[in-house]
Formats: structure tokens, C-alpha cells, sequence
């Protein structure tokens, strides 16, 4: 308890201290719960994802950081590793493949990792991941767009 | 070796300043000596090591001093310091005159320390160590006690070395004084705490900047295969406080490399992840089998950590 409560606020002043190093990820803690993170990702250039920001809410464990943060997506985002309906998010990192010296901010590049290079073959939204494993790039890629435009970009007007 | 007699007679000679002047005497003699016995065996061609070579002369005098040994025993002693002298000499000629002073330096703490000599290829401190092994053991362990003593009054940055004693007795206290110095920056290194050039508590007689900077390259020159300057960088590079829980690395913590990545942690996080994951946060890979691969590759590391620790610490 007392560990988690002092690595993440390492990581809050961390945040503080860079806010301008990482430009695509803007960590926010919750102002009265410190296990209670959002963060705004930009989707990476060259994906259907690219002009949209996208929300993520990190929902820290006590046990944080033997235990990885739960993230799921809050925007509404078409990939095959992405729930499209509860935004659980299917990534290696978060899951077994969890290691103490991650970080919040790391977790968030990883998650822009996996927006710019999805993983078909372990699918959380099978309609996605079966565009991608038919070989239906454009039908993946213009999906994905229009869900970005729809969720993840100002409205206009 | 030689030099590193000479260095600890040197250091010696500057923490006790009363024998300063008896010792300055006993050094000229014997530096005479030496010098007319290097004329005779080798012509002038060594000349120019005579004034390093006048280094082990101060070596001799305390125990001349202590001991009154005969004085054939010193005669014959102080021939087979001048073969040595000749070897090592020729190595310090081809190298830097610091490199003398570091492997003198270095030398002196693997018998301070007591430890083994593989990791310290310096110059010629093994052969000599065997050469001086019968004869004068206890004052070796009294020169390294007044060694130790000296440095601890330098470890304080506010006790300006004996400078004036170094200025009564001219070139060879020049010696002294790096040899005295030395030990200091070496042991400020693993620290990471030496000093700057424009420290003000930097004391004045500290060696200029020059033989500074040559320093680490000697350091990495003798310890090439990666002994106290591994130790050395991986201190550097540690982190202060343990990267998951955020405390403070003690001094046990510090020492502690659960495993070959380097990746550093408490004991207290490395016990909980014992308990769960049991893998290294940094490379991934199991404890156990990390662990089962340091007795053969990561023991060495290890060890020379704890040593280079017990360094900064004991001396």
C-alpha cells in the first residue's frame, strides 16, 4: 500500500517534471485518488488512427507496481486488440507480461505501440481483427478512421 | 612494486612528520646508493630512473629504522628491489608517470585488502609481492596501518594534506604527495563524489587536472578485464532509491545485484517478487535460473563490488 502510494507519486512528480517530453501523452492523475489515472493519447501518424485523441483510464492496484495497472480505453477506438465495447485492452504488458519497472507512461507508449501495430491473431473485437486476417486492409483501415473521426476528434461545429 | 614501496614509504613519510627529517637523511643515503650501485650494473644508461628509483630507499629505511637489520641483509635486499626496479621502472617509462602512481595505488590496497591479486594487473606487483614476502611482512601491515590512518585524515575534505612537509622535501615529495592524494580520488571515484576542478573544498595540493583525467583511463588500462572500474560504472549508474518501491537503497541494498541485467531493486521488492513473479523486472528472466547462473558469471561481479565497497569504506 504504502509502496504503491510511493512509486506513483514518484511517477506524478515524474510526469510533472516532463510534461513536454512525450507530446502525444498527457498523464493526468485524479485529484483526489492517486490509483486513479487518465491519460490522453494522440493515434499515431500513418494509422486510421492519426488526428484523434484518445482517453485512457488507468485504475491502479494496491499491489501496483508487482501488479500492472488496469487500462482500458474510455474513447470509443476499432482495433483487433481493443474491446469495442468495455475498451479492455488485450496487450502482452498488462497482463503476464507485466514488469515492476514499467511505468504508467510507459504503459501509455505501449498502448501507442499496439494502436500502430495491432496484433490480428489475439483479437478482443473479432469483427476488426477479421478484416486484418482477411487481408482487408482498406476495410480495416477505413473503419477505424471513421470510428476515430466519430469518438476521438472534436466535433465540428 | 618498487613504487608501490616507494609510494607507501612516501605516504608514510607524510603522516609521520616527525620522522620526516631522519627519514629524509636515510633517503638520501640510500638514494645515493642505489643510485652509485645502478651506475656500476647498468652504466648511465638508467640514469634517468634513479629519481624514480629513489623511491624504494624510503621503503628500506623504516625498516632500517625499526629493525636494524644487518646491514647486509639491506644490502642484498635493496639488489633485489634494484632488478625489480629496473623491470618496473622500464614499464613506468613506457607508460604514464600516474600509471605508476594508480598501480603503485593499486597494488597497495590488494594487500590492504587482502585480496586476490587476478583482477589487478598491475604492472609488477605480483612478482614483487613474492619477493618481499619473507622479509618484512610486519612492517608491511605497519605501513598499511599508517596508511589506513592517513587516509582517513584525508578522507576529510578539510584536512589539507601535509603540503608543508611535502615542500621540505622536494622532487620525491612531489611523489608523495599524488601517492598520498591518490588513494583519495581513487576512493572518491566508486563514490562518484570526486572532487570538481572548480570545487572550492578542493584541497590546493591535489594533483592538477591533467593527471585527473588520465586517471580513469589508467584505471580502465589496469583493470581491463573489468575489475573495480566495472565496479566502478555500476555504482555510477546505480539508482539511489529502488526503482519500484521509490525508497532509499541502503548500503546492503546497493551491494545486492539479484541479477546479470544489472537491474537493481531492494531486498524488500525482491523478496515480494520472490514471492509472486520471481522474475527480473528489468530483463524478465527467472530468478532462479539468474540465480543459478551467478555462482558460475554473476559471483565474480559480486565480488568485486563488495570489494570495491569495502574500499571506499575501509581504507
Amino acid at each position: 500500500m504504502q509502496a504503491s502510494r510511493a512509486r506513483l507519486f514518484k511517477e506524478y512528480k515524474e510526469v510533472q517534471r516532463e510534461k513536454t517530453a512525450d507530446p502525444d501523452i498527457q498523464l493526468v492523475c485524479d485529484d483526489t485518488n492517486i490509483f486513479k489515472w487518465t491519460a490522453l493519447i494522440k493515434g499515431p501518424s500513418e494509422t486510421p488512427y492519426e488526428g484523434g485523441v484518445f482517453q485512457l483510464a488507468f485504475a491502479v492496484p494496491e499491489q501496483y507496481p508487482l501488479q500492472p495497472p488496469q487500462v482500458r480505453f474510455l474513447t470509443k477506438i476499432f482495433h483487433p486488440n481493443v474491446h469495442f465495447k468495455t475498451g479492455e485492452i488485450c496487450l502482452d504488458i498488462l497482463k503476464n507480461a507485466w514488469s515492476p519497472a514499467w511505468t504508467l507512461q510507459s504503459v501509455c507508449r505501449a498502448i501507442i505501440a499496439l494502436m500502430a501495430h495491432p496484433e490480428p491473431d489475439s483479437p478482443l473485437n473479432c469483427d476488426s481483427g477479421n478484416l486484418l486476417r482477411s487481408g482487408d486492409l482498406r476495410g480495416y483501415q477505413s473503419m477505424a478512421r471513421m470510428y476515430t473521426r466519430l469518438a476521438a476528434m472534436p466535433k465540428k461545429g | 612494486m618498487v613504487m608501490i614501496l616507494m609510494k607507501l614509504s612516501t605516504i608514510l613519510a607524510s603522516t609521520l612528520t616527525n620522522r620526516l627529517a631522519k627519514l629524509k637523511q636515510c633517503k638520501l643515503d640510500a638514494k645515493r646508493e642505489q643510485w652509485l650501485s645502478q651506475v656500476k650494473n647498468k652504466g648511465c644508461k638508467d640514469e634517468s630512473n634513479v629519481k624514480t628509483g629513489s623511491s624504494p630507499s624510503p621503503l628500506i629505511n623504516p625498516n632500517h629504522e625499526r629493525d636494524h637489520k644487518s646491514s647486509k641483509n639491506l644490502e642484498t635486499r635493496s639488489r633485489g628491489e634494484d632488478t625489480c626496479l629496473h623491470d618496473s621502472d622500464l614499464e613506468f617509462l613506457t607508460n604514464s608517470p600516474t600509471n605508476s602512481v594508480s598501480g603503485g595505488k593499486d597494488s597497495r590496497k590488494n594487500r590492504i585488502g587482502s585480496s586476490s591479486s587476478s583482477s589487478c594487473s598491475g604492472s609488477c606487483s605480483g612478482s614483487v609481492s613474492e619477493e618481499e614476502d619473507d622479509g618484512c611482512l610486519d612492517d608491511w601491515e605497519a605501513v598499511a596501518d599508517a596508511l589506513t590512518a592517513d587516509d582517513d585524515k584525508l578522507q576529510n575534505p578539510n584536512s589539507k594534506p601535509p603540503s608543508g612537509s611535502a615542500l621540505n622535501l622536494g622532487l620525491p615529495n612531489k611523489e608523495c604527495e599524488i601517492g598520498g592524494l591518490k588513494p583519495e580520488c581513487n576512493e572518491k571515484v566508486p563514490n562518484c563524489r570526486a572532487w570538481r576542478p572548480d570545487d572550492a573544498f578542493r584541497p590546493q595540493s591535489l594533483p592538477n587536472l591533467s593527471k585527473q583525467y588520465s586517471f580513469p583511463m589508467n584505471a580502465d588500462r589496469r583493470f581491463g578485464l573489468g575489475g573495480v572500474s566495472w565496479g566502478c560504472h555500476s555504482l555510477i549508474s546505480q539508482p539511489s532509491s529502488c526503482p519500484l518501491c521509490c525508497e532509499d537503497l541502503d548500503l546492503t541494498d546497493s551491494s545486492f545485484l539479484p541479477c546479470l541485467c544489472g537491474f537493481r531493486l531492494c531486498l524488500f521488492c525482491h523478496k515480494r517478487l520472490l514471492e509472486e513473479d520471481a522474475r527480473c523486472p528489468g530483463c524478465r528472466k527467472q530468478y532462479d535460473s539468474v540465480i543459478g547462473g551467478t555462482g558460475i558469471n554473476g559471483g565474480a561481479p559480486k565480488f568485486r563490488l563488495a570489494r570495491s565497497c569495502s574500499m571506499s569504506t575501509g581504507s
